[in-house]
């Protein structure tokens, strides 16, 4: 999922400064997953603005704001309901949700959430970068484990000499993930797959703004 | 005899670390250095070192080059992409500089502009095989150098480093892709320096064993809190009784650098502090009758 994080309220009322009626909407998916912009903090955002004299005009969390059909539909559409409804709306969604609902109203939108990253969740309250989505995807040769987002240093032909007594140089509550890759290669009988040099990454591929297009 | 050449022919090799400044008075560097002129065979040329923001290595390797010293310019893979990277080195060649010793590089976030962004575009394996490529008179593209690139290539390795395994395959690709000198982080202990010695050779290239005189228990502990294996109890314990402290550590590590001259390929002297000192033992090295022929 992609994970987000609150901004901090000081920083959400200045944002708002000079609106009167605010319309916010949060996403189900990650915002909600990692209980930092969906509805039940959609809700509580939504409280505190009413006690900052704003008003409120909707609290909505579609399941899945980066859907342009969710937010916008010829039956149902959530975006209008909010520009006719307010002056400004303040989105929990992650960047993608945010930047689809700002493409597709006239009213200003600001972000009540930053970005993270694209993680795993365990025991609903740890989350972790699993992913950089970088276009070249090298896990079916590391044991299901991928170096290039779980090494600050994305190295693919092996730990780099910081890695002591299992940790990383560059954050000493990190393990090096190279001693993961390695126990689970072990296990897989694969660890000799290891010794071949990997090929440098072609990072022409996780050039952006990236694109996927279904055929018809 | 140039460093490649006293490598290349066996000879036991020494080599110092020097950092370029932080700023532009470069002749106090090059003078602290004077009383090494030549007894150490080539000194490395570090790449803004523990992601402190330095001059650039090039430059200070030419500087050093035009004094007469022999430079093994660093370059890592923090800074700069493959296309910097290849221009670096191509420049290198062009400048004089032979040898260079290339890695991937500490993190951005661990020294004094943790705001960097990192690139880590290749690893230290990939360098190496793109300056094999130079080598080889081509790009990474493949398109043909006009003028040739003939450098000689080095590399690091951390015995103390997991999984233990992997490191010695990174060690083995990195030999594997051109790297004929291997330098090692600080050890003080005669043995492993052994270990790692016939290791290094017996996958082809010349070690180069890692010194790091410990100044005092302070600087022990920092080492021993970066590495916990690295630092012997006996060193500690040495430390804790010295009277005086830096001597003790001091000896320690000639006594590690002595015994290397049996065994290895040479040693790198990371710290250069004593200099006067560093060049007396250096003269002791090689008026001693056992080793002459060595050097």
């Amino acid at each position: 999922m992609v994970t987000v994080k609150l901004k901090p309220l000081d920083e959400i009322l200045r944002s708002l400064s000079g609106f009167k009626r605010v319309y916010i909407i949060g996403c189900q998916l990650g915002s909600a997953r990692c209980k930092n912009g969906g509805l039940r903090e959609a809700y509580k955002i939504a409280g505190y603005l009413e006690l900052k004299g704003f008003k409120v005009t909707g609290v909505k969390s579609p399941g899945g704001t980066c859907v342009l059909e969710r937010l916008d539909h010829s039956s149902k559409s959530l975006l209008r309901e909010a520009q006719e409804s307010a002056d400004v709306i303040l989105s929990l969604a992650c960047g993608a949700g945010t930047q689809l609902i700002a493409e597709n109203v006239t009213i200003p939108v600001k972000t009540g959430v930053t970005t993270l990253f694209i993680g795993s969740e365990r025991e609903g309250r740890y989350f972790e970068e699993y992913c950089i989505a970088c276009g070249d995807c090298v896990i079916s040769d590391t044991g299901g484990i991928c170096p290039v987002a779980r090494c600050p240093k994305s190295l693919t032909n092996g730990p780099c000499g910081g890695a002591i007594a299992g940790k990383c140089e560059v954050d000493p509550n990190l393990p090096c993930i190279w001693f993961k890759i390695a126990q689970r290669m072990e296990q897989l009988n694969e660890l000799e797959k290891l010794r071949k040099p990997v090929p440098m990454k072609d990072y022409s591929l996780s050039v952006y703004p990236r694109k996927l297009v279904l055929e018809e | 005899m140039s460093f490649r050449e006293k490598v290349a022919s066996g000879k036991f090799v020494v080599t110092a670390e020097v950092a370029p400044p932080r700023g532009t008075d470069w002749e106090p560097v090059i003078e602290s250095i004077e009383p090494l002129k030549g007894k150490v065979d080539a000194f490395n040329v570090t790449d803004c070192q523990r992601s402190m923001v330095r001059m650039a290595p090039l430059p200070m390797a030419k500087l050093l080059l035009d004094s007469g010293y022999e430079p093994i310019l660093q370059l890592t893979c923090r800074d700069r992409n493959r296309i910097a990277l290849q221009s670096e080195l191509m420049g290198a060649y062009a400048l004089g500089i032979e040898n260079v010793c290339l890695m991937t590089g500490d993190f951005t976030t661990l020294g004094d502009q943790p705001d960097a962004k990192p690139v880590f575009d290749l690893d230290s394996v990939q360098l190496i095989e793109t300056a094999s490529k130079l080598n080889s008179g081509y790009l990474l593209n493949g398109k043909e150098l006009k003028g040739k690139v003939d450098l000689f290539l080095g590399a690091v390795y951390n015995p103390f480093a997991g999984p233990e395994v992997l490191q010695i395959w990174k060690l083995e690709k990195k030999i594997k892709a051109g790297a004929r000198f291997i330098q090692t982080q600080p050890v003080y202990d005669v043995k492993l320096a052994e270990e790692v010695s016939n290791l290094v050779y017996s996958l082809g290239a010349v070690p180069l064993i890692g010194i790091l005189p410990i100044k005092s228990l302070k600087m022990a502990n920092f080492m021993k809190r970066l590495n916990p294996t690295s630092v012997p109890d006996s060193l500690i314990r040495g430390l804790e009784s010295a009277s005086d402290p830096a001597t003790y550590g001091w000896e320690f590590a000639l006594d590690v650098a002595r015994a290397c001259v049996d065994f290895s390929g040479g040693v790198h002297f990371m710290l250069v502090g004593k200099v006067q000192e560093l060049a007396n033992f250096i003269d002791s090295l090689k008026n001693n009758g056992n080793y002459r022929q060595k050097f």
